[in-house]
């Protein structure tokens, strides 16, 4: 079965490069422009894995993220944050947030995909 | 206050060591445990309320509205002002003195008349007798001799004892009577008529006589009485004059002390206060206030102190606003270029990998550039980013257990394919036994990876060598390139932000201009240093020393 993927992310171009790469992989992707429909969408959609921006208009990624893991059939759930917040101690603060794994923007396509094959290795290739 | 509390200490403690040595061997051990606490309950209140009153005092002092010079003239025209008392005093019992010494005198001749009046009348009364016996016309004639110049001496005793008027008239009155009847008797005995005039000797005469005497005896004794009682009451005068003369010295000297305590504490308090606000200003505290009750020069001072404090509080507090805005805009705007950057370089590299089909050669060439000055572009908001973070002291050193060993490998798996490129050796010497390092080892890779980089960067042909070693608790790095070499005039400067020595070749090899400035304040935030040892034509190296166990170093900049 088809590996479901939820990206949280504002941008629409960067939306875009991970569709490209993560559907060409042979994921199916589900898309939320922002932290509030990335909570509902995660619920109704019940993903394998989540990419959750951290910078996001209505909800940000630390929030989505908390109310994510506080949802029982979510909580095993891997959430890898993508953010371009460099700043020292973003990725504890992620950690702390609840997330399992860490991505910084400006991220390569080929990391990017290295790092979500780590959490969902059985994907069956197109 | 302190000083009071000091003086009342080191009296109560030199109180109870004279009663020590004073008292006589302990008798018993409860008289010798008894003392120290009997003191100790006294002087404990004591010691209370005289701080208590030394604060007020001083208190007192500090609220008066006058000027500093005002206030000292004013404590010594006081002190001075005690001291003329004290001599008009003096004076006063002086002239006390003086008059008290002539009553003396005159009480004293006093005495002495009465004496002589007393010796006078019984000696008349027995060379009265004794003319009677003798019925001599010579002895008869200088016993009324006698008589009158007695008279004249009771008439210098009126003018001396004028306050006995009636005993002395009473007196005169009983010697002129006395007189009559001498005279009678003599008459009588020149008469011949001796039985009578012996009849008249033992019936008036006799009998005046001892009323004389007694009288005279009543005034010796009264004159004698006065004198005593003159005597006390000087005595009392004296010891009155000298109460009033000790009191007011120990007056002087108390006024003394007490305002010279207060005035000199109301100066050297606010003076003391000043100074430790002063300090913390200097420490960069602008945010206390000091608290000075003087309405003097000081408490002048004190305001203009507090004026100054509030200024710089408020410059401070709009530099730390600004510098924070800067902060907060670089963060935003590093966070602002990266999302475009993200989606350029992702393009690149997902057209570079074929993943919208086979491209034309020179369109992969174009992606390659578009991919490296996207990188650079990145470098360059990196290093902004991380200049930015320093200056304003967000930059936090993640300190932990590090070896220099994994380091220099790191650095080494992450250059060899740019040295390789470039057909350059890279050549590593490690001490093996450094010891563990305690540092942010991501900061100290960066600082190797950016000397590495550089020397790979300007070195054409020959090699570049890295070494570590430890020596008494500090890592000494070195990174040796063959390269151009820097003149000796380049080499402070190149660790300035955005300063290469020769801007042409930035453009070929594509630096940022901020990695040394950038490495030389990590290297200063880790407790160390970082220089370059070049000479031109010959290649450079560039050192760096970091104690082993490093701190974050405050306000590195």
């Amino acid at each position: 079965m088809t590996k479901r993927i939820l990206i949280v992310e504002d941008q629409e171009d960067n939306r875009a490069i991970m569709r490209d790469v993560l559907s060409t992989a042979g994921y199916h992707l589900i898309e939320a422009p922002n932290g509030e429909d990335g909570v509902r969408l995660a619920q109704s959609e019940r993903p394998d894995l989540i990419l959750m921006d951290i910078q996001l208009p209505l909800v940000d990624g630390y929030e989505a993220t908390r109310q994510i893991k506080r949802v029982d059939h979510l909580k095993s759930v891997p959430i890898i944050a993508v953010t371009s917040y460099a700043l020292s101690g973003d990725e504890a603060k992620a950690r702390a947030a609840g997330c399992d794994g860490y991505v910084a923007k400006p991220f390569s396509p080929r990391e990017l995909l290295a790092k979500v094959r780590e959490y969902l290795p059985d994907v069956a290739t197109p | 206050m302190q000083a009071a509390t000091a003086l009342i200490d080191l009296v109560s403690r030199v109180g109870a060591r004279a009663k020590a040595k004073l008292s006589p061997k302990p008798l018993g051990i409860t008289s010798a445990l008894e003392r120290p606490r009997i003191s100790k309950r006294f002087l404990a209140p004591l010691r209370g309320v005289m701080a208590q009153a030394a604060g007020a005092l001083v208190a007192l002092v500090s609220r008066v509205p006058a000027r500093v010079h005002s206030k000292l003239l004013a404590a010594f025209l006081a002190i001075a002002v005690l001291l003329i008392m004290m001599g008009a005093v003096g004076l006063n019992v002086l002239s006390g003195m003086n008059e008290r010494t002539e009553e003396f005198i005159k009480l004293r001749r006093k005495i002495e008349a009465y004496r002589q009046v007393q010796h006078d009348t019984t000696s008349q009364l027995y060379s009265v007798s004794a003319a009677f016996l003798s019925s001599d016309e010579q002895t008869l004639l200088s016993t009324l001799r006698q008589l009158n110049q007695f008279g004249y001496d009771v008439d210098r005793l009126e003018f001396v004892a004028s306050d006995e008027a009636e005993l002395l008239t009473r007196f005169r009155q009983e010697y002129d009577r006395f007189i009559q009847i001498v005279t009678h008797v003599v008459e009588l005995i020149r008469a011949g008529n001796a039985s009578e005039a012996r009849q008249l000797q033992v019936a008036q005469a006799a009998p005046l006589a001892d009323r004389l005497e007694r009288l005279t005896n009543q005034l010796v004794n009264r004159a004698e009485a006065d004198m005593l009682g003159s005597i006390e009451a000087s005595k009392q005068a004296y010891v009155i004059s000298q109460r009033i003369v000790v009191g007011f010295a120990l007056g002087s000297i108390v006024l003394a002390l007490m305002l010279g305590y207060a005035i000199s504490s109301s100066l050297i308090g606010p003076v003391t206060d000043i100074e430790s606000q002063l300090n913390k200003v200097a420490a960069g505290d602008f945010s206390k206030r000091v608290h000075v009750v003087n309405r003097d020069e000081l408490g002048a001072l004190a305001r203009n102190v507090n004026r100054m404090c509030e200024e710089l509080d408020r410059l401070y507090q709009q530099l730390d606003a600004a510098s924070k805005h800067k902060s907060q805009f670089l963060a935003n705007m590093s966070h602002e270029l990266r999302t475009p950057l993200n989606a350029i370089l992702g393009y690149a590299e997902l057209m570079q990998d074929g993943l919208y089909g086979e491209l034309p050669p020179k369109v992969s060439e174009v992606l390659q550039r578009v991919d490296r000055n996207g990188k650079h572009l990145l470098g360059l908001i990196n290093a902004i980013l991380d200049l930015s973070k320093i200056e304003s002291g967000q930059l936090v050193l993640s300190v932990d257990n590090y070896s220099i060993r994994d380091i220099v490998q790191t650095v080494v798996s992450a250059t060899e394919s740019l040295a390789a490129a470039k057909n350059l050796p890279l050549k590593v010497e490690v001490s093996d036994d450094l010891p563990t390092g305690h540092g942010d080892e991501r900061r100290i890779s960066q600082v190797l990876l950016n000397l590495v980089g550089n020397a790979i960067k300007f070195a054409d042909e020959g090699e570049v060598r890295i070494t570590a070693k430890a020596i008494d608790g500090i890592f000494l790095v070195a990174v040796t390139d063959t390269g151009p070499g820097i003149p000796d005039s380049e080499q402070a400067r190149i660790f300035e932000e955005f300063h290469q020595v020769d801007s042409s070749n930035t453009k070929r090899e594509g630096g940022t201009g901020l990695g040394l400035a950038i490495a030389k304040r990590i290297v200063e935030l880790h407790g160390g240093r970082i220089w370059v040892e070049s000479e031109v034509g010959r290649g450079s190296t560039f050192k760096f020393e970091l104690p082993v166990r490093s701190q974050q170093r405050a306000g590195a900049i």
